[in-house]
């Protein structure tokens, strides 16, 4: 029996040592996975907004490599709201992909550390450069201080949506051109319309909130930095636009659960009639058309007494250092930057065409929310590329502007805190 | 004559001990040694130790005592109101009546659902839009309007605290419910015999046979509802503003928000620091009463 018992023993800690052997061996093998092969695997990481897009990507990559038979691509997806943090994990551990979806305002963060390849070189002989939107080249330009790092994917600009039988309900005969016109029929469609109980505007409080928060501060003279990039958020046309915005909740023209509301229960909101307006981009236009047939329009976000300004949404897409296979890699991110791809993308996501060609396509030039996307090109932003705004958009803004929503601190010390936030 | 070794019994628990030092001793220490590190994922390059900076930024940092005081708020209501209601529970779940076995049964639901499910179900329910919370309490004529309760900074920690009191009923029913099955019955004869009114049977014999029980539950507890974000994560994500942020999501928030896992080790180490002053206050008062016993 204790022979027995001593055989099972030295079987059980050999298991166990063999176990942890093992563990450590197959870590070598999937790092050694990279070494050189006739065949390439790429692996791509992005979020898609619906499952359902995932099937499109996965038809572009299919069709990428019976373009390119030796490169394969292997997709990943993660969720938006942990995608840049995984990434960063990933790569601060010596792993990652090959490519990535990505957002321009990450971009610091990730060139601090040398995570990103420069593209400028291999962008500088790609037959594409000419047909893409000249504006991206810009901001992609800002962001990467001179340099190109990410290649345009898909872009957005916010603007308003509305509901036409609302406006027709309590006489606005025309969109508002100015943000105090804008004010006014917000608090003009506050009221009971065919027996329903409807706010004028449904204010976005958590995370995402900061870019129509941003026409507000804007409209009233407000800026994120000047010329030189040195953050000036702290000023009292700022404080004047914030203390418009929450004033809009506090007077009881928004739903009362607007320090909470995201997207998805603002577009819940708007759906169920509860609202007659909101700020969000062309990526809401595919569904909201479903749900609300023709009772949906847009209109561009006005202009105030301060300045006008939208925010400009942006999906690029990147080549990571760490990549073993760079070339390949940017092959493939230039061919999701090409015609049929962004094509094949933008008809099934309803996002905005980084190139010429495509936008000139009827489908896309003749659509409403188009069209009003690009009458706000030319006053559409982004916020200041710095080191701290990732952090500031996904963690710092919702919180303080929640804290002022709700009446724990004044507009203004919500901005002094934003502003110092922002500065890190 | 040397005395010959059995390796036999070290042999046996090597794979548990092994196991319990990947799993619980490594990543224990190496949070230790992370709360004394710049440790940001965002700036690998910067790591390294710092001494003590986390743990004074912690002790300078007002979000840290807002965060400690909705903690204790959050283990005193939210424990105590599950203790209170899990011994109502377990004393009418005694008693013999019809359908005891399936109400048994059935009060264990809320027990084995999982925390994230139950703070999606209770978000939907408390939805200040269309919540049933509202509907009925509209239905029945004690408001007018909805009450957005989750959106509102003074609401949202009771009612997250009332979604956990739910949560954990039904585990002081069943924890007190085998202890009392352990009670002898001649005692309450006895009592019955001097004519003892049913207030003084719980408080002489009920309570003192049971107290170990309510103890070590109790600080079971204590424990895990510290530690706990599940709830509250996915009911207000610690908002609005950081009206219901307790140390465990603020420390989750530092961590995997912003991948500050320096500063967020520090204030896990904090947070465990708090709960040990509890744990050493409670097994004192357990053993005490144990060898008296």
């Amino acid at each position: 029996m204790k022979k027995l018992a001593k055989a099972v023993a030295i079987f059980l800690a050999a298991a166990m040592i063999a176990g942890v052997s093992a563990g450590c061996s197959s870590n070598k093998a999937s790092s050694g996975a990279s070494a050189p092969a006739k065949n390439i695997t790429l692996t791509h990481w992005l979020w898609v907004d619906d499952p359902s897009y995932l099937k499109t990507m996965q038809t572009i990559a299919d069709d990428f490599h019976k373009a390119n038979p030796t490169i394969t691509v292997k997709l990943q997806t993660y969720a938006y709201a942990d995608f840049n943090n995984v990434l960063t994990t990933a790569l601060a551990g010596g792993g990652g992909p090959d490519t990535a979806s990505f957002k321009l305002t990450w971009t610091p963060s990730y060139t601090q550390n040398n995570y990103l390849v420069d593209l400028d070189n291999s962008i500088s002989g790609w037959s594409g450069k000419a047909d893409v939107v000249p504006m991206l080249w810009d901001k992609m330009k800002e962001a990467g201080s001179g340099k190109v790092y990410t290649m345009p994917w898909t872009w957005q600009v916010l603007y308003v949506y509305y509901r036409p039988s609302y406006f027709k309900a309590v006489g606005i005969n025309s969109v508002p051109t100015t943000f105090d016109d804008f004010i006014a029929d917000i608090k003009k469609c506050t009221t009971t319309i065919n027996g329903k109980a409807v706010k004028g505007f449904g204010l976005r409080g958590s995370a995402g909130g900061q870019e129509p928060w941003g026409s507000f501060i804007q409209a009233f003279g407000g800026k994120f930095a000047d010329a030189s990039g040195k953050v000036i958020l702290d000023s009292p046309e700022t404080v004047k636009g914030t203390q418009a915005f929450i004033d809009l909740y506090k007077g009881g023209y928004t739903p009362a659960t607007a320090p909470s509301d995201g997207l998805s229960q603002l577009e819940t909101e708007f759906n169920n009639g509860q609202i007659a307006m909101f700020i969000h981009h062309i990526g809401s236009s595919v569904t909201m058309v479903k749900a609300n047939g023709t009772d949906i329009s847009a209109f561009a976000v006005p202009k105030g007494t301060g300045g006008q300004w939208t925010s400009m949404g942006d999906t690029e897409n990147v080549v990571l250092s760490a990549s073993k296979n760079q070339d390949a890699a940017s092959k493939w991110v230039e061919y999701l930057a090409e015609k049929d791809a962004v094509s094949a993308w933008d008809t099934t996501t309803g996002n905005l065409p980084v190139v010429n060609s495509v936008a000139e396509e009827p489908a896309f030039k003749d659509n409403q929310f188009v069209k009003v996307s690009m009458d706000s090109q030319s006053y559409a932003g982004i916020f200041p590329i710095l080191p701290t705004t990732a952090n500031w958009v996904s963690n710092e803004w919702a919180p303080i502007m929640q804290q002022a929503l709700t009446g724990k601190i004044t507009a203004a010390d919500a901005v002094k805190q934003l502003d110092a936030k922002l500065k890190g | 004559m040397k005395k010959k070794i059995n390796f036999a019994p070290y042999l046996l628990i090597a794979p548990a001990v092994v196991f319990m030092l990947l799993v619980v001793a490594y990543p224990a220490i190496n949070s230790i040694l992370m709360s004394f590190q710049n440790y940001n994922l965002t700036k690998p390059q910067q790591r390294g130790f710092i001494g003590l900076t986390n743990y004074i930024t912690a002790f300078h940092d007002p979000l840290f005592y807002q965060s400690l005081i909705n903690t204790l708020i959050w283990v005193i209501f939210g424990v105590g109101f599950q203790f209170l209601f899990g011994f109502i529970l377990a004393l009418i779940l005694n008693r013999d009546f019809r359908g005891r076995g399936f109400i048994r049964s059935a009060a264990l639901i809320p027990w084995v659902t999982p925390g994230v499910l139950i703070g999606l179900m209770w978000t939907w329910m408390y939805d200040g839009n269309y919540g049933v919370i509202n509907d009925l309490l509209h239905k029945v004529g004690l408001i007018n309007t909805f009450i957005p309760f989750l959106s509102d900074a003074n609401a949202a920690l009771p009612c997250v605290i009332i979604t956990l009191v739910w949560q954990g009923i039904p585990f002081f029913a069943i924890m007190i419910l085998a202890a009392l099955q352990g009670v002898p019955g001649e005692l309450y004869e006895a009592a019955d015999v001097d004519g003892c009114p049913a207030h003084t049977k719980l408080f002489k014999i009920t309570i003192p046979s049971i107290k170990n029980t309510i103890f070590v539950t109790t600080l079971l507890r204590i424990i895990w509802v510290a530690n706990s974000i599940d709830i509250i994560f996915s009911m207000t994500n610690g908002g609005p503003g950081f009206s219901s942020m307790t140390l465990s999501v603020y420390a989750f928030k530092k961590a995997y928000g912003t991948l500050d896992f320096g500063y967020a080790s520090t204030l896990s180490i904090l947070l465990t620091l708090l709960l040990m002053i509890v744990a050493v206050f409670y097994l004192r008062n357990f053993f005490k009463s144990a060898d008296e016993q």
